[in-house]
């Protein structure tokens, strides 16, 4: 992937990503908080001030839910110029439908996850391909709301979509709408130089939205954001996706188990013995902690 | 050289230089509005984002809170501007507080936006009316065409062509202080402004003529506020669909008439009812200059021998061209020429400068040379440079040369006086000679008359 930047729009034209988390088992959790319905209601006032914002401003909307993600809304589709809002949910009430229909028993992590990882994946796949075939692109960015706890068994997954998206420039902004800080998307927003913000009152989302994330990419650079207070940098290992603090690290991929392994589950690269087994003090444990700041 | 140079004023600082009467009319048009939100710098849009759901004023500390060391000339950009609109108002209480408003109107228009979405002006031709629209492809085509015609006759208004069908009491409209044109037997000619704005880009050249247009009603008593309101809500329209005319007020409907001649709209006759399409030049009216600037596709490769290879087929291109270069044959896709000295003079007599034509050049680059860098080689744009420089070498002063003084005490005299008045320009006391600016003539004569007696 070569960088673009000569290929730019002058100053504020801006590609959105936004990402809707879908899953029915979290918005059922948050009913009390931020009824999904209410949910929608900023959004979509904040997408239409997005577009408001700039003539060739640009927004899409992918779902994650917990089966399947899905495009819901591109506001360059011709057809979607007039009747943004009932096209938009029509679409999304049909990807909440299959979603359900999908249900299957080996889902990736079990119920109560939405995929994030697939969601970014695409997200970034749509950037690609504007990157690829429109002469000028507008500036990319991705937005996640996101309120269910991170998924385990996703965890190489969205670390790769958050490597690519820092090689292609592409800032991952977190809006956490659940009631746990999330470590992938602290991560995520950290590495690709994005905004993390966890809302305290959700009445207010718009204003959270239009304030922050809504400021596109060449105002940030004379704007005070919200800093992370502190990014949980613990890693999940590769064998059994538990977040460990100590581990093992492949030599070769720099793959990440919690116990000794013989050989490399990821490159297949044989291990030596280990020095001394079930201690602590072994030198090649490295040692990995929650960094603040 | 002189200096005259017809600068593409944006669009809105017209806007803002209205009285703020007129101003807050104008918000009560939501279309209005949000051209002129886009049309702010980045940080002013985001600031009115942020403020458009707080009532009450808003101090500007708070505001200045967000801002970084770095980004404070921005602010006060931003802020500078959104005053100057009128979209905030400033009141500086005793404390030495300053605290902005919101400009009610435009406040409340902004927020029926965000929960509505955008609304279309007018209603499009309903699908069961059966007339033929016109395909993109053939809309931005119509559009080009008449653009170019538009520019041509601006060109050869010597040779007008007869089959032009632009009215000629709106060309003369357009064309004011473009053309120059001392009575009607003779041809008019461009103006120094003339030769610029023809290598001004589209959207540039579009902008000059609207303010013309503007300047041109209001003399003729029509309401400006209702006009601009007009033009940006037209701009608010989809591009190739029908409108019904019957919509529009009279006056509007003259405005659209006039349009059509730029190629900013077409007129379609359907059975019973007339309608309006308006073309690319119309919605791009609320874009700001350096979008759109950039989109264009080049046609123009120079090569570090002067030669210049055009690939288009348009008329108006290859007349562009002649304006400063030698065209040597046309083929049917390319044109050849090359640039040389006296082309170049001749561009520059024209008033045209040598940076006005290298940025043609570098905006019109083809795309195979766009990418490399420089885009147009540097020994040519250096040569123009040089040869526009050479040209400002001699500068002409119009004087007079004294001779045969009757004595030195006089041709000192004489010396003074000239020198006391600014005018010396050359003295050579052993062979009393002095060269004198023309200007100061008379005084000259008045003086050496008294010495005489």
């Amino acid at each position: 992937m070569t960088p673009v930047s000569s290929k730019l729009y002058a100053d504020d034209v801006s590609l959105l990503m936004v990402l809707i988390d879908t899953n029915p088992f979290f918005w059922n959790s948050a009913q009390s908080t931020l009824p999904f319905s209410k949910f929608l209601t900023h959004v979509l006032a904040f997408l239409n001030s997005i577009l408001l914002l700039n003539q060739m401003n640009q927004v899409v909307v992918i779902a994650a839910g917990y089966n399947s993600c899905g495009y819901i809304f591109d506001s360059s589709d011709p057809q979607n110029q007039n009747k943004r809002a009932e096209d938009l949910l029509h679409k999304l009430e049909e990807f909440v439908d299959n979603d359900q229909e999908l249900c299957r028993e080996e889902s990736v992590d079990g119920p109560g996850f939405s995929l994030l990882s697939g969601s970014l994946s695409m997200a970034l796949c749509y950037i690609q391909r504007v990157f690829r075939t429109v002469p000028l692109h507008p500036q990319p960015r991705i937005l996640c709301l996101h309120g269910s706890p991170d998924g385990p068994g996703q965890y190489v997954a969205i670390m790769n979509s958050i490597f690519s998206a820092q090689r292609s420039m592409v800032p991952i902004d977190s809006c956490v709408l659940g009631a746990q800080h999330s470590a992938f998307l602290q991560q995520a927003s950290y590495i690709t130089g994005g905004v993390y913000l966890k809302p305290q009152i959700f009445d207010g989302l718009f204003q959270y939205l239009s304030t922050v994330f809504a400021t596109d990419l060449h105002s940030r650079c004379f704007l005070q954001l919200p800093k992370p207070a502190g990014v949980d940098f613990r890693a999940s290992c590769f064998c059994h996706k538990n977040t460990i603090d100590m581990g093992y690290i492949c030599s070769v991929c720099l793959s990440i188990f919690c116990k000794h392994q013989k050989k490399c589950s990821t490159c297949g690269s044989v291990f030596g013995q280990a020095q001394t087994q079930n201690s602590s003090t072994t030198p090649d444990r490295k040692m990995k902690m929650p960094v603040d700041g | 050289m002189p200096q005259v140079r017809i600068v593409a004023r944006n669009f809105m600082d017209m806007v803002a230089s209205l009285p703020p009467l007129k101003l807050d009319k104008l918000y009560e048009n939501s279309f209005i509005c949000e051209a002129i939100l886009r049309s702010l710098p980045p940080l002013a849009k985001k600031y009115v984002l942020q403020l458009l759901y707080i009532d009450g004023p808003v101090s500007a500390k708070w505001l200045e809170e967000w801002v970084l060391a770095e980004g404070a000339s921005k602010h006060k950009v931003a802020i500078d501007r959104l005053i100057q609109l009128r979209v905030l108002t400033e009141t500086v209480e005793r404390k030495k507080e300053a605290t902005y408003l919101f400009n009610p109107p435009f406040q409340r228009n902004l927020q029926k936006h965000i929960l509505r979405g955008g609304v279309s002006p007018r209603e499009p031709m309903p699908s069961n009316v059966t007339v033929r629209l016109p395909s993109t492809e053939e809309l931005d085509a119509y559009a080009v065409e008449q653009w170019e015609l538009f520019l041509l006759h601006l060109i050869n208004s010597t040779e007008v062509e007869r089959s032009m069908n632009i009215s000629s009491s709106m060309m003369k409209v357009f064309q004011h202080g473009l053309l120059s044109q001392k009575d009607d037997k003779e041809p008019s000619r461009l103006t120094e402004s003339g030769f610029q704005f023809l290598l001004m880009d589209t959207n540039a050249q579009l902008w000059y003529i609207i303010r013309e247009y503007i300047t041109n009603c209001e003399e003729q008593g029509v309401d400006t506020a209702d006009l601009i309101s007009f033009l940006l809500e037209l701009s608010f329209h989809v591009m190739g669909k029908a409108y019904n005319l019957n919509t529009l007020s009279d006056i509007q409907r003259t405005i659209v008439k006039d349009l059509v001649d730029l190629g900013l709209v077409k007129l379609q006759q359907g059975r019973k009812e007339s309608w309006f399409i308006p073309t690319k030049l119309a919605t791009n009216l609320s874009i700001s200059f350096a979008d759109t600037a950039t989109r264009k596709q080049g046609f123009v490769v120079v090569e570090t021998n002067f030669r210049l290879y055009a690939y288009s087929t348009s008329k108006l291109h290859c007349e562009i061209l002649r304006l400063f270069a030698r065209v040597e044959y046309q083929l049917p896709n390319l044109i050849v020429g090359a640039i040389n000295k006296e082309s170049l003079y001749k561009a520059f007599l024209n008033g045209i400068t040598a940076e006005q034509i290298v940025s043609f050049l570098q905006q019109n680059a083809h795309p195979r040379v766009a990418e490399k860098i420089p885009t147009v080689p540097e020994n040519v744009t250096d040569q123009i440079r040089l040869w526009e420089a050479d040209l400002n070498r001699v500068e002409m002063t119009p004087a007079h040369l004294y001779d045969e003084f009757p004595s030195r005490d006089v041709f000192e005299a004489a010396c003074d006086f000239a020198r006391e008045y600014g005018g010396l320009l050359w003295e050579n006391s052993k062979k009393m000679r002095l060269v004198v600016k023309a200007e100061i003539f008379t005084q000259m004569k008045e003086f050496l008359r008294r010495q005489k007696q």
